[in-house]
């Protein structure tokens, strides 16, 4: 009870000051933004023209939209197009021309027209359109091929040829990884970048409770508590689990809002729960160790930042640990950060529940309760001299 | 058959490396009853009472509060313990009833106790009306104050105020001494520390003087000032060389301790008005150019000088 005393009006200190709005709700939300741009699963929007080019416009059309990530977005005229890709409303554009239908089905060649800024992402939607009109040029031969062995015209011919075609098995590739470690099944590439940047956030933010510490001390709070009936475990406490609710509410912003607003994807929710619960445990004991270890609020700053960062970057929350050498990999688990990625990288790549980061988790909790007990001696040594 | 003692400490030590703040402090404190540890700053008063308090681990010695041996882990014994520390330990970004509703928490009391208490204690401290005001937009009396009120939220046996009036206002530290002697009236056994002899002559049944870590002497004023006998207090106030003329003045037969502060040479003297005329003199041939001389009845303050050989306040 005292310790949740002690954490309530941790709380309700860190509630009064502005600021601090900032860092629980703005800079969560920022990081959710960025996030999202960079690792969100957003559709990229492709323009067409399309209004009268008869059954295979609107076929093509409609393939389009069923493609995955892309959305199409619809133009009455190819000037009003042209002005959505220059001002980037939309990445890229098509004009289907209004006899498109009738001279493939005359035997013809139909041109389509392609307008797109230089990118990436005009590359990328120029590919899925090759692809649409590939898919709809085979069933358009096989058509052709029947009406003129069997007789018949194109468009009944088409129907049957597109019939058959949805029929016919694709041929499946299966990739298998080389390496474990890389992504497989529908996990984006940046995924687990997402997953490494919460640990990196989760972690450095915790540490800066332990400048509050500090100012609770040198305003000689510390030692009043002490006086009363409370134990120095139970102050410790009161006080790593204020900073613990702070981390976790950031946490909860940064992980939901990214998952509702831009697709990012987390995993299992108990398992990544679990596991930013217990890392931002052993963050929450990290800034008691500091807060209680040092006397100046201004050193126990700067040494968050440099320790929030480093431990992050060697940990691999900065550069995957698939990258470093086995033997710089070794040393990096002895960051709590590596175990926390380890644990996100089960969930996220191999899709692993609670029962699978259960290794990675007890050493987390290992972790938080060494670092706790060393912050609860260098605390009570400390105040009680 | 006098009730039984809240406080007896015995032999309490305290080292800090080489140096030893506290050296063998024993004391008792009964119901009711102030007593005042008097002592220039730096003379363990505040190590002393923070031993006592068990927020300071001990080198030796023994405390036991209210029936109950304390150390820096005994919750039971603090139980009984209200402390006011030197330094102003509230919460500055809380309102003055926040900061009295977090401790009542840490003291476990019910919430609706505590609701009573809380406006027993801030009509006592006289801060009803600035309840809900932040702390930090008080003034330094009215912090004081709040400071007190923590202390005595819940109902200890042993109030521990060290220092409570450094630097407040006369008016708020009048007020402070007024509620310190109501509730010694009340049966609150309280231990006082300070470096103004006014305020322990005031407030406290018994004193203990100390200097260095060591008790130097203890007892009611009565019995203190009876330590100096019918010795004199000289203040020889003036200008120039002062230190020669303390020096000079010291040497003197009939002079027994001889100190320099604020501005006047203080000086333990037996039979004063046959000896002052040679103190003037030889104030005049070591370079001290004297402008009043004032010679007191015996006050703690000459016991302090008798005993130690320097002021109060030096």
């Amino acid at each position: 009870m005292r310790s949740l005393a002690i954490a309530a009006v941790n709380l309700r200190r860190f509630a009064r000051q502005r600021a601090n709005l900032f860092f629980v709700l703005v800079l969560p939300l920022l990081i959710v933004a960025m996030l999202g741009l960079v690792f969100g699963a957003t559709d990229v929007d492709l323009g067409v023209v399309q209004r009268s080019g008869g059954p295979l416009a609107e076929q093509l059309s409609d393939d389009l939209g069923a493609t995955e990530d892309l959305a199409v977005v619809r133009y009455e005229d190819e000037s009003a197009l042209e002005r959505a890709v220059q001002r980037g409303r939309v990445e890229a554009g098509l004009v289907v021309p209004d006899d498109y239908t009738a001279v493939l089905e005359a035997g013809g060649t139909a041109t389509v027209r392609w307008i797109a800024r230089p990118g990436t992402a005009s590359i990328q939607l120029r590919q899925a359109v090759e692809a649409a009109v590939a898919r709809q040029g085979t069933v358009l031969r096989a058509a052709r091929f029947v009406a003129a062995e069997q007789g018949g015209d194109v468009e009944s011919r088409l129907a049957a040829a597109a019939t058959v075609a949805a029929a016919v098995p694709g041929v499946d590739v299966e990739v298998r990884p080389a390496d474990e470690t890389v992504a497989a099944g529908d996990l984006g590439q940046f995924d687990l970048g997402a997953a490494t940047q919460l640990v990196l956030f989760v972690f450095l933010t915790s540490l800066f409770g332990a400048p509050t510490l500090i100012e609770v001390r040198r305003l000689g709070l510390s030692r009043r508590m002490l006086s009363t009936p409370t134990r120095h475990l139970q102050v410790l406490l009161g006080e790593s689990l204020g900073r613990l609710a702070i981390a976790l509410v950031q946490a909860a912003i940064i992980v939901v809002g990214s998952a509702l607003l831009f697709g990012v994807a987390w995993g299992s929710p108990p398992a990544a729960a679990a596991i930013v619960a217990c890392f931002a445990l052993v963050g929450a004991s990290f800034a008691m160790l500091l807060g209680s270890a040092l006397s100046s609020d201004q050193q126990a700053g700067a040494l968050a930042l440099v320790l929030g960062l480093g431990l992050a970057a060697l940990g691999g929350s900065m550069v995957p640990l698939e990258v470093f050498p086995d033997r710089v990999r070794t040393i990096a688990h002895v960051t709590p950060h590596a175990w926390a990625n380890d644990a996100f990288a089960e969930v996220l790549r191999h899709g692993g529940g609670l029962v699978d980061v259960l290794a990675p988790l007890a050493v987390l909790l290992a972790y938080a309760a060494v670092v706790f007990s060393l912050a609860a001696w260098f605390f009570r040594r400390a105040v009680t001299g | 058959m006098s009730a039984a003692p809240v406080l007896v400490c015995t032999g309490l030590v305290k080292r800090f490396g080489d140096l030893v703040a506290v050296d063998g402090v024993g004391f008792e404190i009964s119901p009711g009853e102030t007593y005042g540890l008097l002592g220039p700053n730096g003379a363990g008063k505040t190590t002393t009472i923070s031993m006592v308090c068990g927020l300071l681990e001990r080198d030796d010695g023994d405390v036991v509060v209210a029936g109950r041996p304390l150390t820096t882990t005994s919750v039971e014994a603090k139980a009984a313990i209200g402390y006011v520390p030197q330094e102003i330990a509230v919460y500055p970004d809380l309102t003055g009833r926040e900061n009295l509703r977090f401790f009542s928490r840490l003291y476990g009391m019910a919430p609706a106790a505590a609701t009573e208490r809380i406006g027993e204690a801030l009509e006592v401290v006289g801060l009803a009306d600035r309840a809900d005001d932040l702390a930090g937009e008080y003034s330094g009396g009215m912090k004081r104050r709040l400071n007190i009120a923590i202390g005595l939220l819940h109902r200890p046996r042993l109030l521990v105020l060290d220092e409570p009036t450094v630097g407040v206002d006369p008016q708020s530290r009048n007020a402070i001494l007024e509620g310190v002697e109501a509730l010694a009236g009340g049966g609150i056994a309280v231990l006082y520390t300070t470096h103004y002899m006014e305020e322990a002559e005031r407030l406290c049944d018994r004193i203990g003087i100390i200097d260095a870590g060591v008790i130097r002497a203890e007892g009611t004023r009565r019995e203190l000032v009876a330590l100096v006998g019918e010795r004199d207090r000289v203040r020889l106030a003036g200008s120039g060389d002062l230190a020669s003329v303390a020096t000079a003045c010291g040497a003197l037969p009939g002079v027994e301790a001889a100190s320099v502060r604020d501005g006047a040479v203080d000086l333990i003297v037996e039979g004063a008005r046959g000896l002052l005329p040679e103190l003037l003199r030889v104030a005049a041939e070591s370079g001290g150019l004297v402008d009043g001389v004032d010679v007191h009845e015996p006050d703690l303050e000459s016991v302090f000088l008798h005993l130690t050989g320097k002021a109060l306040r030096d």
